[in-house]
């Protein structure tokens, strides 16, 4: 296990590693100028080939991506050109509205998907197996800014229950945050709980068709026992890969769910950066992302082991 | 006698209350589609930055009024006797908000800091003809040009001649301070910004509200709910003009729809085949039937033009008819050119601005009637600012595009066809020369002759196909009062913005 842990975290060095390196050269092959872009298309030559130096911009690329390599290890993404701020600090800053609201939805996928999927499968081609299907195939079908955008609608406009969006802080009280972020993550959990029940619903049909499942019917077990112990336990790898991905998907849709809903989040801060060519900005978050998404499959491989005494990866 | 009096005061005191209780509601709520990259308006150009700033935090020597009429404003009046020396009396008693009085020193030191290269202004060219500047006293400053030139006066009202402390320089971008009728409370990076009144300001009972928070949304549709759920009081970028319709129906919301200097064109790149050939470019401009691009892409709002200059500038000259819809001339003229059969194009649009891909594909189908097959190219912003503005600056050499659509939003911006390196790519040495002249000439008269002229040769010479001006649309609910209806100059002022009291 040991030596299996060790590999693994060779393999997430490496590819942040690879990954930095791509976003790199990335940003900078892309067309757009950003000293242009941050001063405007009146400002003079000589200003923009200042700020261009100021910013590093016109040396070597291979040397901008070692200096930048070498403060990153240190912990020091640099400085955002936009605000003015370590980008470390923004994105610390950005984090308790992203990481809730990507929490929250987490939790929402995996109560509606678990038990939809479940009960999909143990009615296999029955009326609430149909049911099912079609309502995740509408959840799949319909983006979730759009739905977002009917949650509004519904929850703020008509009934005026929540706030239409915006986000003042966990400092204004957990229950305001709370509020504040229940409409999105709604909107980002029930989209990703569409792909999740389907997935959930195949792979447990897929084990209650085994062997052992007969036997313990056979044996007199009691259907709920059947389901909890032996189908849900075993049709848990696929699941919890699946998962696996759905997390790093909700960081993807955070960014176009915090732009409906206005809500300062990591996503937010991605988008402005791209479109300002705030290029340390851009590293530092892409960076930070990949490397969760890394980290999340990382667990996910841990999770494997706990799941199955079997799979001991030596 | 005792009891009277005290039942004076009591009554008194219960009428305030009540008066109080009455009173109109003095805190606003505005939209705002971009947050601004920082707040230091001589740092950047970012229209973001100047809905914020310009007027409401910093003001400048001269300002543009809401009918677009230059008014003396930090300078009470200003005299010239040659048109090359001008003296500015600056108003007193007028306080920065850190309490210190506003000098001729720091009108000296602001305008020389934005002259020179170093500080990175982004307009240095409004700066360029300055030669000296010198103090009389703490309020007289005197500008020495070294040339005539017309456009002086606006120049200094606009966004990046506004005034500061010279000791707040290194707090501009997140704390500007200036002499405006609000300060900067609060900003909270990707939610809002808050303004707090400035109990100081020079003007007399303005401005109106206790406190303005500025909070971005960058989705239209999100604002609109923002808007009819009560969170947001005005929008007033951020609606599409889709919204306007259902909007106006409903009784709590007022909708403004004004002009602004925003003209929207399709540039053909001049120095390439077939948009070398005048004969083309004119064609393409009778084949657009330009009022069916503003009902289809604008939902009919926004004003059909004919040349480059807007609707608020003095010396506008209707030209919408001047090269009308007429697509039989424009077959003619097509085959006239050498091309019987038509041709193919491109059109590079960036789909940030959304009524550029909208007008585009009314375009694309209009033009087909006469045989030109236009392909729809959608590229970034950055992309398109690299590629098809193309900026000898940025190391540029050609512009890339045949066709592109975009919103010139600048002021007295034409200039822009006088520069045969701009992205038109349009080179006459006859506009140019006109333009030249138009530059210096200060009296009124003989310089509407010249910008008529300009305007004539710009629509005979269709370097362009003049679309529309992009209207100003604003939503507000019902009770607020005194805000702008067109659009001058890109400020959102809202230092005479309140509510009514009625409501």
């Amino acid at each position: 296990m040991r030596r299996y842990v060790l590999r693994r975290v060779a393999a997430f060095v490496a590819t942040l590693f690879f990954l930095s390196a791509l976003v790199f050269v990335v940003v900078r092959v892309l067309p757009g100028d950003p000293a242009t872009l941050i001063l405007g298309v009146e400002s003079n030559p000589e200003t923009l080939a200042r700020l261009r130096h100021a910013m590093g911009l016109d040396r070597p690329l291979a040397l901008q991506y070692i200096d930048w390599l070498a403060r990153a290890a240190r912990g020091d993404l640099g400085t955002s050109i936009q605000y003015d701020l370590p980008v470390g600090r923004l994105i610390l800053s950005r984090l308790p509205v992203t990481l809730p609201l990507a929490l929250m939805a987490a939790a929402l996928m995996v109560t509606i998907a678990l038990p939809l999927g479940v009960y999909a499968a143990t009615h296999h081609r029955r009326a609430g197996d149909y049911l099912a299907m079609l309502v995740s195939q509408l959840g799949i079908a319909v983006p979730a800014f759009w739905s977002g955008l009917l949650l509004i609608l519904l929850f703020s406009v008509r009934l005026g229950w929540l706030r239409s969006g915006g986000f003042d802080g966990w400092s204004a009280g957990p229950w305001t945050g709370l509020k504040a972020l229940l409409l999105p993550a709604i909107a980002l959990g029930a989209f990703q709980a569409a792909v999740l029940v389907r997935a959930t619903r195949s792979a447990v049909l897929e084990i209650l068709r085994e062997d052992y499942v007969r036997t313990a019917r056979a044996k007199g077990l009691a259907e709920i026992r059947v389901i909890r112990r032996h189908a849900l336990r075993n049709a848990m790898i696929p699941i919890v890969t699946v998962m696996g991905i759905q997390l790093g998907q909700l960081v993807a849709g955070a960014i176009v769910l915090e732009s409906v809903f206005a809500l300062p989040g990591l996503g937010r801060l991605a988008l402005g950066a791209i479109s300002a060519r705030d290029l340390p900005v851009v590293q530092g978050v892409t960076l930070f992302v990949a490397a969760s998404i890394v980290f999340i499959n990382f667990a996910v491989d841990l999770a494997y082991a706990a799941l199955d005494p079997r799979i001991r990866y030596e | 006698m005792r009891r009277p009096a005290l039942l004076v005061v009591l009554a008194a005191w219960l009428a305030s209350a009540v008066s109080v209780q009455a009173q109109a509601p003095r805190a606003l709520v505005v939209q705002a589609a971009t947050e601004p990259p920082g707040l230091d308006l001589t740092a950047t150009p970012a229209s973001a930055t100047a809905g914020v700033v310009l007027y409401n935090v910093q003001e400048c020597l001269v300002k543009v009024d809401a009918h677009g009429k230059l008014v003396p404003w930090l300078a009470e009046r200003w005299h010239t006797a040659d048109n090359r020396h001008y003296t500015f009396f600056l108003k007193k008693g007028v306080r920065f908000h850190n309490g210190r009085e506003l000098r001729a020193a720091d009108v000296k030191f602001v305008i020389e800091r934005a002259m020179n290269p170093e500080t990175k202004h982004p307009y240095p060219q409004y700066y360029a003809n300055i030669g000296d500047i010198i103090v009389k006293d703490d309020y007289t400053i005197t500008f020495s040009l070294k040339a005539p030139a017309a456009n002086f006066l606006l120049n200094l009202a606009r966004q990046g001649s506004v005034i500061y402390p010279r000791e707040a320089v290194d707090t501009l971008k997140s704390a500007p301070i200036g002499t405006g009728p609000f300060t900067v409370a609060d900003w909270v990076r990707g939610d809002k910004i808050v303004l707090k009144r400035n109990p100081e300001y020079h003007v007399k009972g303005l401005p109106k509200l206790d406190q303005v928070t500025f909070r971005f949304i960058p989705d239209p549709n999100a604002a609109l709910a923002a808007l009819k759920a009560g969170d947001i009081d005005v929008s007033l970028f951020g609606l599409g003009p889709e919204h306007v319709a259902d909007l106006k129906k409903d009784g709590r919301y007022e909708v403004i729809v004004g002009e602004t200097t925003n003209d929207v064109v399709m540039s053909m790149n001049n120095s390439r085949k077939p948009f070398s050939d005048v004969r083309v470019r004119r064609a393409i401009t009778h084949a657009i039937n330009k009022a069916d691009v503003v009902k289809l892409a604008m939902f009919g709002m926004g004003r059909v033009i004919g040349s480059n200059v807007d609707p608020l500038n003095p010396y506008f000259v209707d030209l919408a008819n001047a090269v009308p819809y007429d697509p039989a001339r424009a077959k003619k003229l097509l085959a006239e050119a050498g091309y019987p059969d038509g041709f193919s194009a491109v059109l590079k649009v960036a789909p940030q601005y959304y009524y550029t891909v909208r007008a585009g594909e009314v375009i694309t189908d209009q033009l087909k009637k006469v045989g030109v097959n236009v392909k729809i190219e959608q590229i970034e912003w950055g992309q398109w600012l690299d590629r098809v503005f193309c900026r000898p600056a940025s190391g540029c050499k050609e512009p890339d595009y045949d066709l592109t659509i975009i919103g010139h939003a600048e002021a007295w911006d034409i200039g822009n066809y006088a520069n045969p390196k701009y992205y038109f790519r349009y080179d006459s040495p006859k506009f140019q020369e006109i333009y030249a002249r138009s530059e210096t000439t200060i009296d009124d008269n003989a310089r509407r002759d010249l910008y008529v002229q300009m305007q004539r040769m710009l629509a005979d010479d269709a370097p362009v196909v003049f679309l529309f001006i992009h209207p100003r649309l604003v939503a507000a609910r019902k009770g607020v009062t005194g805000l702008w209806k067109d659009l001058p100059i890109p400020s959102a002022d809202l230092s005479e913005v309140g509510w009514s009291p009625a409501r």
